[in-house]
This record gives structure tokens, C-alpha cells and sequence, in this order.
């Protein structure tokens, strides 16, 4: 196995809540690698700490309210990001690791031009000149599929639609060419069809220039169709963690079969697509407030006495290398248990 | 399904929307051009049927639903609901229908009084409505709350202190606090997690059984529609480029654009073997449509020609009850 790209090992990021009232676990103790050139779907819903990982990886999180529990570790390349002086960290942040948030009209700065934002990496880190940066921006805005980009370069985020501006905001992630690319939730605020468009593109550009994507999604959908291997989060933690086929064909954590089930499907059968969906009981627990032994056990289905007391560890599920496959359950020590569901 | 069976309950007729183009430069500019929000659309809704009314941003779905209840007044066409001509009613008239015809807006938080109490928030349609007040008031705010999935204690919440699903079920017990027959329900569950939305939808199906509703169900999410849905209406640029029972509109969709944004919906499925068509560029502005069939430009069927850029495709039959606005809807893509 190669080297991976990034190592993320029991990362805890807890915040202080409004009041003081007590410490908001977050992302607590989440381990995960991303190997070079693949793309690795984070899943998870509101809630679940997917968005917290992926801001403390570049270390974006406000403190306070929030900090990186001592003991955590996040290593790119073979060096620690959380050990890093500011300077060394900015030579890595929007050069070799890039990030693209859900709404591009809020994460684009309203008073200047897309070119002007575009080449402002490229003369920050690559020591570009404002001309050389201005070339390189329309080049971007072309490889993206910006039509007439000599002309767009010159535009404000606000004469852009939706899905252009969701282009520009690749672009300015791209223009130093990162070997990780950490997508936010890209394509939930767009339309179906321009979505299809954008990930298309990101498709397209990561074989171009072989960086790995980090996929943070709660779309099970977009997952399955972008995807080499999948992390599902639930309450602060990964729950299963496994390549994409056999996730999706053979999910083990009753959390992932739960949310695969409670999708209501385009390619379901006439006959079975009318009709109640399954849906998981109750809802996701607060973070100040986990429930003891395993967080999802006052939801699961298949609950018992040693659930409430006890938390799993992440368990080899076997179908490769140990640890291709891990599940947080306990069912994969009593598979007895695994009964179907009335 | 079948195609609608029995008596329609809502019939929408040439329903226009315009709204007037704001002047730009403060006021003082030139106004600009009209938009055509929502620009002749027909359909019926058969009693305790749903129909999905399904399209992309600003393509008028929204302003259908409204205009249907007269929360903006539409510009021409005709409602009806159980025959009763919704747009000719006066004040008087239009508060005793709003007892007939609810809606549930998307976005719960938004649309609840953060100041009021879920038992407020209940009682106060009963009050206006002279439906009932005092501990009459309180029981069927108790039995709404159950009839919702919801504990009675939550009657003491505000918004706040609830979830998303559980605010949606709240705007649900509102609207259903008057006993209405119709429901137009817009985005209901687009803004809620795949496990809260499952949910809510089963919800809206045993209310619909229950109480024998008839509902318009707003929404962009194809997949969503299909699980509820008898007849799909599918919108684009204020007007229907396709309406069909759902299972004809599934099994084999007519216009080039419903294929379109059925080939882009992702599967939760990494082995299916499907052709994704990628349209190209955006949605054209309302206010500037473009000329002859609306989807023309971006449109990906091989017999595309330059009819129809010039001449507007009518909304016709093409298979036993499936209408597709498309002069070559007969032809496979």
C-alpha cells in the first residue's frame, strides 16, 4: 500500500457552548486516511461532525469557541498540520490542500473581480506576477468551462449565476494545482442539472491533475456515483468506513442501512416506490449530550443490553487487507443478531 | 396509477403569473423586462390524489402554488376548487375557502412565529375560523400534536427549542388545524435530513389516507415525487413541458428536458449503468425567454431543428394520458 496522502488519527474537536454550559463533542475521535489520487466520500447528516473534520484539517475552526483536543493528529504528507507555525501552515492552505464550501455566493468576496480572486493564490504562493496571475486566472476560468473567459475574468461574483460561480470557486481552489481538494457539500445548493454539470467537472479535472477529492456530502446519491471508498459519520464518529461497492451493496452498520433504506429512489420499482418508506425512529442525539455505550443505540433496531453499556470500537469486517472495511458495531461479534426487520 | 380516476377537486386553468420588471438605477432607470413567472399552466388534481409539480429554480412552481391559493394574485386563468371559482371570491369569500385549501411552506423555522408557543401557533387558526377556543381549543391542539407524531407536551415549545423535523410537523398540524381538503405542499421536505424526511413523508401519506386529501406537492427532488406522487406536472420557464400519471412519466418520459433531469438525479447505486445527460449551460431568465419552444437551447435532442426556435410546441397528447410539450416528443432521444 502506498503512502497515504493524509492521515487523520483520533482527531477530538470539542466547542463550549453559548452559555458554558457544557462542551459540544463535535468530532470526537475520527480516524481516517485519504490515499493520493482517490476520492473519498465523507457521509453523514446535519449534525454528525462532517463539516468540523474537514474545517480542522485546515485548521479553520474558531478557538474559541472550539479547539483540537491535545492527542489529536492530522498529518499531510508526513507532517503534523496541527503542530505547524501559522507561516508553515499557510504555505500548505489553499496551495497544496484546497477547499470549496456549499454556497458560493458567501464564500466569494462581493467587491472584487473573479479574476482578481482567482489569481490571488497563484501570486501569494507561486510567486506569480499580476499579469502571469491574470493569464493563469483565464486559463482557469477556461479549464472550469467558463465560456468567454477573457471577458469573465473582469466580472463580479454577483453577475454570475448559481452554478457559474460554484465553476469560479473550483477554479480558485485548482489554480495552484493542490494535491487534495476538500469539497464541502459542492452541489447542494445547485439544481439537478447544473449539480450534474459540476461534478462532471470535478471528475474530469481530478483525472486531469490527479489530486485526491475529499467528498463531504449527506447526498448517499452523489457518493455512489463519485466515490472510490466511503466514511459514514454519525454523532462525532465514523460508523463505517469501507470501499464504495460493498458499502452500498452490503452496508453493516444498521445506521448506514438505515439512511440507504430511507431514501426515497429514482431507479426503485413502480410497484415498491409508492408506499411508506423505511425511516430511522427519533432523531440524531445532541453533541453535548451523546448517549452512553453506542450513540446510535436508542435509534437501532436491533438493540441490546450490551449497546447501552458499552461503545464499539471500529471492528474489521473482513473482504480484504484488515481494515478495508470497519464497522462500530457490535453486531459483527454476534452476527446472530442481525435479524430481519419486521 | 391510472390516469385520474373520479372527479378532480382542483382545476387549474390557463393560470398567469406576471410580475412587473423592477426599474433599475434607484427607481429612475428604465424598467425592465416583465417576468413570466408562471405563463399558462393547466392542470386537475383528482380528490385524495397527489400531483407532483417538479422543476428546477425559478422555474415558477412556487408562484403556481400561491397563485392557486390567492396568496399572489395571479393575472389570468381559472381555479376552481370542488367547482367553486376560487379567483372570483371577495375578502369574506376568500377567508372561508382558506378553511379549505392550506399550505406547508419549506422552510418551517421561517415560517413559524418564533414568539409563539406550538399550542398558540395551533389555536390561533381555530380562533380566527370560530372553530373553537377554550378547552375545546385545547383538546384538538393535543390531537392535532398526536395526529402529527408529536408528544401534547410539546404544545409549550417554541420553534426554537424544536428540530427541523419537528417544526414541519408542527406546520403541518397548522395547516391541517382547519380541516382543509387541499394541501399545497411547497419543498416539505427539502430542507430536512434523508432520515427526518423519510418521515415526514410517510406522515403525509397517512394523513393522506386518513383524511382523504387531495394534495399539490412542490418540489425539485424527482426521486421524492416518484414516492409520492399519482400524477407529475414538470415545469420550465413558467410553463408544463410534461404532465403524466407518474408511472407513464417514470417508465417513459416525452420531453427532452423531463429525460434530462431524470438522467441527472444520482443514484444511490454505485453499479447502476446509466446515461447521464449533462445539459448545457443554465436556466435562461424568466424575463427573457427564449423564443419559439423555451428549452430549445439547451436542448439535446437529435432532431432538433430550427422549428423550434420559432414556433412554440403545444402541450398535446403523445400517449394515452401523457402530454409533452415537444414537437418531437413521438421521436426517441
Amino acid at each position: 500500500m502506498t503512502e497515504p496522502l493524509l492521515r487523520v488519527r483520533d482527531l477530538q474537536t470539542y466547542f463550549v457552548t453559548e452559555h458554558g454550559s457544557g462542551t459540544a463533542r463535535a468530532v470526537d475521535g475520527v480516524s481516517f486516511e485519504v490515499q493520493p489520487g482517490e476520492t473519498l466520500g465523507i457521509v453523514g447528516e446535519s449534525g454528525c461532525g462532517k463539516t468540523v473534520t474537514s474545517l480542522s484539517i485546515l485548521r479553520l475552526i474558531p478557538e474559541p469557541p472550539g479547539h483540537i483536543r491535545p492527542g489529536s493528529f492530522i498529518e499531510f504528507e508526513g507532517r503534523n498540520l496541527l503542530t505547524l507555525e501559522p507561516r508553515e501552515l499557510r504555505a500548505i492552505r489553499g496551495n497544496q490542500i484546497a477547499m470549496i464550501f456549499q454556497e458560493p455566493m458567501t464564500s466569494l468576496n462581493p467587491v472584487f473581480t473573479v479574476g482578481d480572486q482567482i489569481a490571488e493564490a497563484a501570486i501569494v504562493h507561486q510567486h506569480l506576477s499580476r499579469r502571469a496571475a491574470r493569464t493563469r486566472a483565464i486559463e482557469m476560468l477556461q479549464l472550469v468551462g467558463i465560456p468567454d473567459p477573457e471577458e469573465r475574468v473582469d466580472h463580479y461574483p454577483h453577475q454570475m449565476s448559481g452554478g457559474m460561480r460554484q465553476r469560479v470557486m473550483i477554479a480558485m481552489a485548482l489554480v495552484c494545482h493542490p494535491k487534495l481538494l476538500i469539497a464541502d457539500e459542492p452541489t447542494t445548493a445547485l439544481d439537478v442539472t447544473i449539480q450534474a454539470q459540476i461534478l462532471e467537472l470535478l471528475d474530469r479535472l481530478q483525472a486531469e491533475l490527479g489530486m485526491a477529492v475529499m467528498l463531504i456530502t449527506h447526498d448517499l446519491g452523489v457518493v455512489a456515483g463519485t466515490a472510490d471508498r466511503v466514511v459514514v459519520m454519525y454523532a462525532g464518529q465514523v460508523v463505517e468506513q469501507a470501499p464504495t461497492a460493498p458499502l452500498f451493496a452490503r452496508p453493516l452498520h444498521p445506521y448506514t442501512e438505515g439512511l440507504l433504506a430511507s431514501v426515497p429512489r429514482l431507479d426503485a420499482a413502480p410497484a415498491s416506490a409508492r408506499g411508506r418508506l423505511h425511516s430511522i425512529p427519533g432523531q440524531v442525539p445532541a453533541a453535548t449530550a451523546w448517549p452512553d455505550g453506542c450513540r446510535f443505540h436508542p435509534r437501532c433496531p436491533y438493540v441490546w443490553d450490551r449497546c447501552r453499556r458499552e461503545e464499539p470500537p471500529l471492528l474489521d469486517a473482513g473482504g480484504g487487507e484488515p481494515g478495508t472495511h470497519t464497522v462500530r458495531c457490535w453486531l459483527l461479534t454476534e452476527p446472530g443478531r442481525r435479524t430481519p426487520r419486521p | 396509477m391510472t390516469p385520474p380516476a373520479g372527479p378532480a377537486l382542483v382545476e387549474v386553468q390557463g393560470l398567469v403569473k406576471h410580475f412587473p420588471g423592477e426599474r433599475g438605477w434607484f427607481g429612475l432607470g428604465r424598467p425592465r423586462a416583465v417576468v413570466r413567472a408562471v405563463d399558462g399552466v393547466s392542470f386537475a388534481i383528482t380528490r385524495g390524489q397527489t400531483l407532483g409539480l417538479v422543476g428546477e429554480s425559478g422555474c415558477g412552481k412556487s408562484t403556481t402554488g400561491r397563485a392557486i391559493l390567492r396568496l399572489i394574485e395571479p393575472d389570468a386563468g381559472r381555479v376552481t376548487i370542488d367547482g367553486e371559482d376560487v379567483l372570483a371570491l371577495g375578502a369574506r369569500g376568500l377567508r372561508t375557502l382558506r378553511r379549505r385549501m392550506q399550505i406547508v411552506f419549506q422552510d418551517p423555522y421561517g415560517s413559524l412565529n418564533p414568539r409563539m408557543t406550538v399550542r398558540q401557533t395551533l389555536a390561533e387558526p381555530l380562533a380566527i375560523h370560530r372553530i373553537a377556543n377554550g378547552s375545546d381549543a385545547e383538546r384538538r391542539v393535543a390531537a392535532l400534536l398526536e395526529e402529527v407524531g408529536l408528544d401534547p407536551g410539546f404544545g409549550r415549545s417554541y420553534p426554537h427549542e424544536l428540530s427541523g423535523g419537528q417544526r414541519q410537523r408542527v406546520g403541518i398540524a397548522r395547516a391541517l388545524s382547519v380541516e382543509p381538503q387541499f394541501l399545497v405542499l411547497d419543498e416539505p421536505v427539502s430542507a430536512l435530513d434523508v432520515s427526518v424526511q423519510a418521515q415526514v413523508l410517510n406522515l403525509l401519506a397517512d394523513l393522506q389516507q386518513r383524511r382523504r386529501l387531495t394534495y399539490l406537492f412542490i418540489a425539485h427532488d424527482l426521486a421524492v415525487v416518484k414516492h409520492i406522487a399519482d400524477q407529475v406536472a414538470v415545469m420550465y420557464l413558467g410553463r408544463l413541458v410534461e404532465r403524466a400519471p407518474a408511472s407513464a412519466l417514470y417508465a417513459a418520459p416525452r420531453h427532452p428536458y423531463t429525460i434530462s433531469l431524470l438522467s441527472a438525479v444520482p443514484v444511490p447505486d454505485p453499479t447502476a449503468q446509466r446515461q447521464r445527460i449533462v445539459l448545457a449551460g443554465d436556466v435562461p431568465s424568466p424575463a427573457h425567454p427564449p423564443p419559439g419552444c423555451p428549452f430549445h437551447p439547451r436542448c439535446p435532442h437529435p432532431k432538433k431543428n430550427a422549428r423550434c426556435s420559432t414556433e412554440p410546441p403545444a402541450l398535446r397528447e403523445v400517449a394515452p394520458g401523457q402530454l409533452a410539450a415537444c414537437h418531437f416528443a413521438e421521436e426517441p432521444m
